[in-house]
């Protein structure tokens, strides 16, 4: 008796703890490599405008590549090396640039191995889902903060992991929160948070290099300035500057039912307000 | 006198010869990264609407990669072949097939051809005549592959 309930409890044992014998892992979908791409090609673009982009996941396998017009050839097996380097060493390739730099030469000696900088991996949850590499952009620097971008924008929106949701925000929650000036959707990583904006009082001069905003002003009136320059600038945090006042550009007043459009990189500036001024606005990024 | 206007004259020839020269180049069509784009969307669509799982490989002229989508669910093992298909169409100015083909009916010496992959499924495009770039799929049947690969190439027009 003892010796069977013992085989009926080593038997379930050795059933249940099935499942832990493997372990999950998030894996990049070519939605997710594409849309890497997407953000390199547009950090490529602030800087000569070449490059080729290569995604492989986590087997060092390519997911997919693409070369900018006029890069030269040879950067696609370059940008899939780094790529592959930095996912089966699990680290950006650049480590390994410096490394043989500072005289570990016999490293070079590594089967499939491109030790040269631009390739980082790309990291959700702890895991290492895949890597970006790239070649041919302005100069080896620029090829990694080119891969650097690509993988952020995997990070921060794990597309492999889960799809944008529908939101949706009943007015009570609305109005609280345009009571205080709230962020009313923080964009949950997608490309569109929302701003319940409310203001009693001028501001500081604003610049966004990265979110274009999209204001519709809902009560009050006040003068806004876009354009001209920042006096006193500061960068606050990245991506974002903040100044005292704004010398030159166009001042315009606006008031409830305006909508006024601030692209990405333009100073803009609240004024003088007739508060409160309460404004809705769309940060597009 | 005589001999500066001479050399002026000489000069002029020269001049005029080497620009002459310069416009003699033949140009190349070259297809661009948005072109491959389409190839690639083209193709895409064409293998989801079959229910296949395909990588799809787009070169240029030399038979070099401009882009790669290994559709979700693909072997990893297609990537290699889709653009040694594609690169064989390309370098070779004519479908994989045709080696795949020849090899069947009894040529097995192409085998030894160097940068061929001797397998349906790479298509040239060719705009005036002249072979611009390939697309390569592989993952699916040999047909199905080149089925595939021929709605990307016709994309372009």
């Amino acid at each position: 008796m003892t010796s069977m309930l013992f085989m009926l409890t080593s038997a379930v044992m050795s059933a249940s703890p099935l499942g832990a014998q493997y372990a999950e892992h998030k894996t990049l979908t070519l939605d997710g490599a594409k849309r890497a791409i997407a953000a390199a090609v547009a950090e490529a673009k602030r800087s000569g405008g070449t490059g080729v982009i290569a995604v492989v996941d986590d087997g060092g396998n390519l997911m997919a590549v693409e070369r900018l017009d006029d890069t030269f050839a040879a950067g696609a097996n370059i940008s899939i090396g780094k790529a592959r380097t930095a996912a089966l060493f699990k680290k950006p390739s650049k480590a390994f640039e410096d490394i043989i730099g500072k005289g570990r030469t016999a490293m070079v000696a590594l089967a499939d191995f491109t030790p040269l900088q631009g390739g980082v991996p790309i990291v959700v949850d702890g895991q290492i889902i895949g890597a970006i590499g790239v070649s041919g952009a302005a100069s080896a620097q620029r090829d990694e903060e080119v891969a650097i971008a690509g993988a952020h924008a995997v990070e921060t929106s794990p597309v492999g992991a889960s799809a944008p949701r529908v939101e949706y925000f009943p007015s009570e929650r609305v109005r609280d929160s345009f009571a205080k000036g709230a962020v009313l959707f923080d964009g949950g990583g997608t490309n569109y948070p929302v701003h319940t904006s409310r203001r009693e009082s001028a501001g500081q001069a604003e610049v966004h290099l990265r979110d274009t905003d999209v204001i519709y002003m809902l009560d009050g009136a006040t003068t806004f300035v876009t354009g001209g320059s920042v006096v006193g600038g500061k960068t606050i945090a990245p991506d974002e500057i903040r100044g005292a006042a704004i010398d030159g550009g166009d001042t315009r007043r606006l008031a409830k039912g305006d909508v006024m459009i601030v692209p990405n990189g333009t100073p803009h500036w609240f004024k003088d307000v007739d508060g409160p001024v309460l404004y809705y606005v769309v940060k597009v990024r | 006198m005589k001999s500066l206007a001479s050399s002026i004259a000489l000069v002029s020839i020269l001049w005029t010869s080497g620009a002459y020269a310069a416009d003699s180049f033949p140009t190349k069509r070259v297809l661009s990264l948005e072109a491959a784009t389409r190839v690639a969307a083209a193709a895409q669509a064409e293998a989801t609407r079959r229910g296949s799982t395909v990588v799809i490989a787009v070169v240029d002229d030399g038979g070099h990669l401009i882009l790669l989508h290994r559709l979700d669910d693909t072997q990893v093992a297609s990537v290699e072949v889709g653009i040694g298909k594609a690169r064989t169409a390309a370098i070779f100015r004519r479908p994989s097939k045709e080696f795949e083909d020849q090899i069947r009916s009894g040529r097995v010496a192409a085998l030894a051809l160097p940068g061929a992959t001797p397998l349906q499924g790479g298509i040239p495009r060719v705009v005036d005549a002249q072979v611009i770039g390939a697309i390569g799929v592989s993952g699916n049947t040999p047909q199905e592959d080149e089925d595939i690969a021929k709605v990307g190439a016709a994309a372009l027009r």
